[in-house]
């Protein structure tokens, strides 16, 4: 799958991270969509049906978890990364929608190489679009 | 009616010596100049001294020099004011340490006129360390909170500052087609333009700000462990082997064996062969002597002894719980020292050696990863001996 077939859903509170990973991945040629709250990116899961959604955990409004749990709901392909600034351990919740530790990715990423490895990753396990 | 009065008064004195003789605290006579006339037995239980050696010396011959001061105001305003006072102090032990007595004397006039002091000391010892643990844990969970939160707010601006970086130098890339087409569409040859910012050592800026960036996330992950409460990985393990592990691998750390002279230190071992396992997470509990071992190295490197240092890591079973201790013969600190050595950010090395963070992580770990304690005393001057104890395999209550 070449990198421009993948949408990619970010969730996250903070416009600066916002730019600094969507600059990242649209230059590795990625498909990026953002959203500044979990109730937006709720409302792009239809229309959109991204291969891989990156979320941060706290946000303003419903957490990161809740807006997974109903983000995976709606469009069970779609891989999710928890991107987060605390040192977190998965809920039952995420793990039971098929999340592993291995998505959970720590703030501040050193080298966004790791992040694209990692959608990449997630993106060929959720199937086909 | 005054026979009757004697009459009880005689019975009762047998009961009077015995309540004396049996209680756990110490009651003393002593003549104004400070020279017990009187010590009850439990001196002997508590202190360890035969009462032979006690009456007829001076309290200054077992008052730790700093209160002597104290007791004596203590005993001249008793004196003065013909009511009770009391005085908490430090009483040396037949074995040489110090036990915090809480001390209540009042004066007593016989009836040839000849004034005397009569007292009774409590062992309050163990009460201050528990009040000094609480009032240290108290301390830590909230100047931990703090850490975490704000690292978890440092998180975000430190991503934007290491990936805007990244991003800087790819944006100059004539690997990224975009880039190739922005340049055309301004006019300007790509090559060149990178060609100038090498030159200009922009690219090496750029390398600056992202491992700075980095060096500030070591530091805040670092200070995220405070808001730690897994014991995930947690396992049996054999204390020695571990133990031998860490002080090897403290030789081959740079700071210890290039700053801090390692190899000249004399490593001790005492453990102990019955102790109970302990379930632990390795990689952490192996952080936390290693953070301790080079506290002891650095201070014993920073300071002139003339003496051969020694590091001696000792296992045993201490209140019920595993207890490992590294000791070490260096300059030890000072009380007010003492009691901040755990706070984050707390250092006496010089800015950029230290960040202050070392066994404040080891506090987190050991207290909240490991539902251990971690303690420490010193004497200044003499050596410093921080403790870890863990609760034996069992009693850990699930998860954490």
């Amino acid at each position: 799958m070449e990198n421009c077939d993948i949408a990619v859903l970010l969730v996250d509170d903070d416009e600066m991270i916002r730019e600094c990973v969507t600059a990242y991945l649209e230059d590795e040629g990625f498909s990026v969509h953002v959203a500044a709250s979990g109730e937006v990116g709720l409302e792009m899961m239809l229309s959109l049906r991204p291969a891989v959604c990156i979320s941060d955990l706290r946000l303003t409004g419903m957490s990161g978890e809740e807006f997974i749990v109903k983000a995976h709901a709606l469009n069970p392909t779609t891989g999710f990364l928890l991107h987060t600034g605390m040192i977190y351990s998965l809920s039952d919740k995420l793990y039971a929608i098929g999340m592993t530790d291995e998505d959970v990715l720590l703030k501040p990423i050193h080298d966004l190489a790791r992040l694209v490895s990692k959608v990449r990753n997630s993106a060929a396990a959720g199937g086909p679009l | 009616m005054l026979s009757k009065s004697i009459d009880i008064c005689c019975k009762s004195e047998p009961n009077y010596r015995m309540l004396v003789e049996n209680s756990c605290d110490i009651m003393f006579q002593m003549d104004t100049e400070g020279s017990f006339t009187f010590v009850s037995s439990a001196w002997k239980t508590v202190l360890g001294h035969d009462l032979g050696d006690v009456v007829g010396h001076s309290l200054r011959e077992f008052v730790h020099q700093e209160d002597i001061s104290r007791c004596e105001s203590s005993m001249l305003a008793a004196i003065r004011s013909g009511s009770a006072q009391e005085v908490t102090a430090r009483v040396q032990h037949v074995g040489g340490s110090w036990r915090w007595h809480a001390v209540r004397g009042a004066p007593y006039v016989d009836g040839d006129g000849v004034v005397t002091l009569i007292g009774i000391a409590h062992d309050v010892t163990e009460q201050l360390r528990i009040e000094e643990v609480m009032a240290q844990t108290e301390k830590m969970i909230m100047v931990s909170g703090l850490a975490a939160g704000m690292a978890h707010e440092i998180n975000n601006p430190l991503g934007a500052i290491l990936q805007h970086a990244q991003n800087i130098e790819r944006r100059v890339s004539a690997d990224i087609p975009a880039n190739l087409k922005a340049a055309a569409e301004v006019g300007v040859d790509l090559a060149l333009v990178h060609a100038y910012l090498q030159r200009r050592g922009v690219f090496d800026f750029i390398g600056h700000i992202r491992s700075a960036g980095m060096r500030a996330s070591d530091i805040i992950s670092n200070m995220l462990k405070f808001s730690r409460r897994s014991d995930a990985g947690a396992e049996k393990v054999d204390l020695p082997a571990l133990l031998d592990r860490v002080l090897e691998l403290a030789g081959t750390d740079y700071d210890m064996k290039k700053k801090y002279n390692y190899s000249r230190i004399v490593l001790q071992r005492e453990y102990a062969t019955d102790l109970p396992p302990v379930q632990i997470v390795v990689a952490e509990l192996e952080q936390v002597l290693m953070n301790i071992l080079k506290n002891a190295a650095q201070a014993i490197a920073t300071t002139a002894l003339e003496r051969q240092p020694i590091i001696t890591v000792r296992t045993r079973l201490l209140d019920g719980m595993v207890a490992i201790e590294v000791e070490d013969n260096g300059p030890g600190m000072d009380e007010a020292t003492r009691l901040r050595v755990f706070e984050p950010f707390f250092t006496t090395k010089e800015v950029g050696v230290g960040t202050g963070l070392g066994l404040s992580v080891a506090y987190a770990i050991v207290t909240k990863g490991h539902r251990g304690v971690i303690e420490v005393r010193s004497r200044p001057g003499v050596g410093s001996c921080f403790t870890v104890k863990l609760p034996p395999q069992g009693e850990r209550n699930g998860k954490l």
